[in-house]
């Protein structure tokens, strides 16, 4: 779901930045203001560890593999402001230091996966698991759906993206500048393989951590006081 | 390596990724026409460049562009063999495949410049198609080139103190200088963990079983992190951290970088005027 450099055009690599300026000052200042000190770490901590949760190949029956983004697990467990900041940290350093995602389409990336991933996900877990016990099977269950749910809105929103190129820069003689699909190929194509493949493993990862922590440090799932 | 040693595939991937990166760095430490350039410049130098191809309709100044890429990589004595297998196996290999489709008027309806047939399907690759998928696929390798170029002749941690300077917020900075580190952390102890599992286990695992090893490592390293966290803390403490980091800025701009970065607004804006002449 990265979006590399020469995919987005101007108007929308601009249009995202400005619509993410605001979100991370936002966050920043939300942050900033409910961070306890001591909890600075913990938020480069979530941001290399969201970072890491990006590598690992999840196995998906039929014999492929696919990565989670994590994003819904990171607003789980930091909430979904501090959770901004932290992907936003491992987006920008798998643009700049690694080339995993443009430069030009950091605002792009950053909306559809550190905020629109992490919020929608988060409300989606508050919302099934509605004050349920933190060792409840509710809770798993509403990690999984909000995983899936959201990483398939991220995807939707990525294909949407792809798909207004053409009409947003095209040449007179009808050629495309930037991402050559229009909405009717860019769609389907970004939510059938995430409604199919990746949304599952975004699923399975973030409703089996959450069950492991349950057994394990249940004191991790609680509302963390990170905004 | 078995096809379904997934856990194996990811820990061996990740770990010769980080390598790449690490040695990266040591293009980083080369002395070569890049990396004597101030970092802060050198970066705005990129930056235009980048936009630049973004702005850039025409594949003839993207073409030219890309070769002033290589050119800059081979005056900072980078290897080329191993620039260019950085920059085209992943993201522009991809991309070409992705752009293929394109040059049929199935998808790019246009004036026809081949005709052929395939069992009963008529196939039309059209003059607009071609030209789509050439130009997007010339502008993905152009940028990604650029961005990998200014990533392997820039050392790691000054390029992100140029964020700082770029008067990124400190909470940003501070993190991003923080992760940096814990992410070659965190795959030291995702590997000693693998390890682990390996001689007691083996090497196989089932789809189930894979799947539980790969949320237990997330949820075991998301614990180990919780833990670390307040040591690190500590530890801030120790070395009189007040709230409050501080970034030494040690760049020092020279006549040559503002040279290069007035040489770079001329070149952008004389593709600006081509591009526009061009089109």
């Amino acid at each position: 779901m990265h979006i590399p450099d020469g995919y987005l055009g101007p108007t929308t690599c601009g249009f995202f930045y400005i619509v993410m300026l605001p979100i991370w000052a936002l966050a920043s200042k939300i942050v900033k203001k409910t961070l306890k000190a001591r909890q600075v770490p913990l938020l480069a901590i979530g941001a290399a560890f969201s970072f890491v949760i990006m590598m690992f190949n999840v196995p998906i029956p039929g014999g492929t593999t696919g990565h989670a983004v994590g994003g819904v697990l990171v607003a789980i467990l930091l909430g979904p402001w501090a959770a901004c900041i932290a992907i936003t940290v491992a987006l920008v350093i798998q643009a700049l230091l690694f080339g995993d995602g443009g430069i030009t389409a950091i605002g792009a990336n950053c909306f559809n996966m550190g905020f629109v991933l992490p919020f929608s996900g988060y409300y989606i877990y508050k919302v099934i698991s509605f004050n349920s016990s933190v060792y409840s099977a509710r809770r798993v269950i509403a990690a999984g759906i909000a995983g899936y749910i959201a990483l398939n809105i991220a995807a939707g929103l990525t294909g949407f993206e792809f798909g207004i190129q053409p009409l947003l820069h095209k040449t007179l003689s009808g050629k495309a500048l930037y991402c050559p699909y229009g909405l009717n190929a860019a769609l389907p194509a970004m939510l059938g393989e995430h409604l199919l493949v990746f949304g599952w493993v975004e699923a399975i990862v973030t409703a089996l951590v959450v069950k492991y922590l349950q057994k394990q440090s249940p004191e991790l799932l609680e509302e963390r006081e990170v905004a | 390596m078995k096809k379904n040693n997934f856990v194996e595939r990811s820990i061996l991937g990740t770990l010769s990724f980080l390598k790449e990166s690490i040695f990266a760095d040591e293009y980083a430490l080369k002395k070569g026409f890049l990396q004597s350039l101030d970092p802060r410049i050198k970066t705005i130098i990129f930056l235009i460049f980048i936009l630049q191809i973004l702005f850039t309709g025409n594949i003839f100044v993207l073409l030219y562009l890309y070769a002033l890429c290589l050119l800059l990589t081979f005056i900072s004595k980078i290897s080329l063999g191993f620039f260019l297998k950085r920059t085209w196996v992943f993201i522009p290999l991809f991309s070409f495949f992705i752009a293929i489709p394109a040059i049929f008027s199935i998808f790019t309806p246009g004036e026809a410049l081949v005709v052929f047939q395939i069992a009963n399907f008529k196939f039309i690759i059209t003059r607009q198609g071609l030209s789509s998928a050439s130009l997007f696929v010339a502008r993905v390798i152009t940028s990604v080139s650029f961005g990998v170029l200014l990533s392997i002749t820039t050392k790691h941690f000054e390029l992100l103190k140029v964020l700082r300077i770029f008067r990124i917020p400190q909470i940003f900075v501070m993190t991003l200088g923080m992760c940096y580190r814990y992410i070659y952390l965190f795959i030291e102890v995702i590997q000693n963990t693998y390890l682990g599992i390996k001689s007691r286990c083996g090497n196989v695992f089932s789809v189930k079983k894979g799947q539980g090893i790969v949320a237990w490592n997330i949820a075991s390293l998301w614990q180990r992190s919780y833990v670390l966290h307040q040591d690190v803390y500590d530890a801030m403490l120790s070395r009189g951290y007040t709230g409050e980091s501080k970034t030494m800025d040690e760049f020092h701009a020279t006549f040559k970088d503002w040279f290069w970065l007035g040489l770079t607004i001329l070149i952008f804006g004389l593709s600006l005027w081509q591009n526009h002449y061009l089109n």
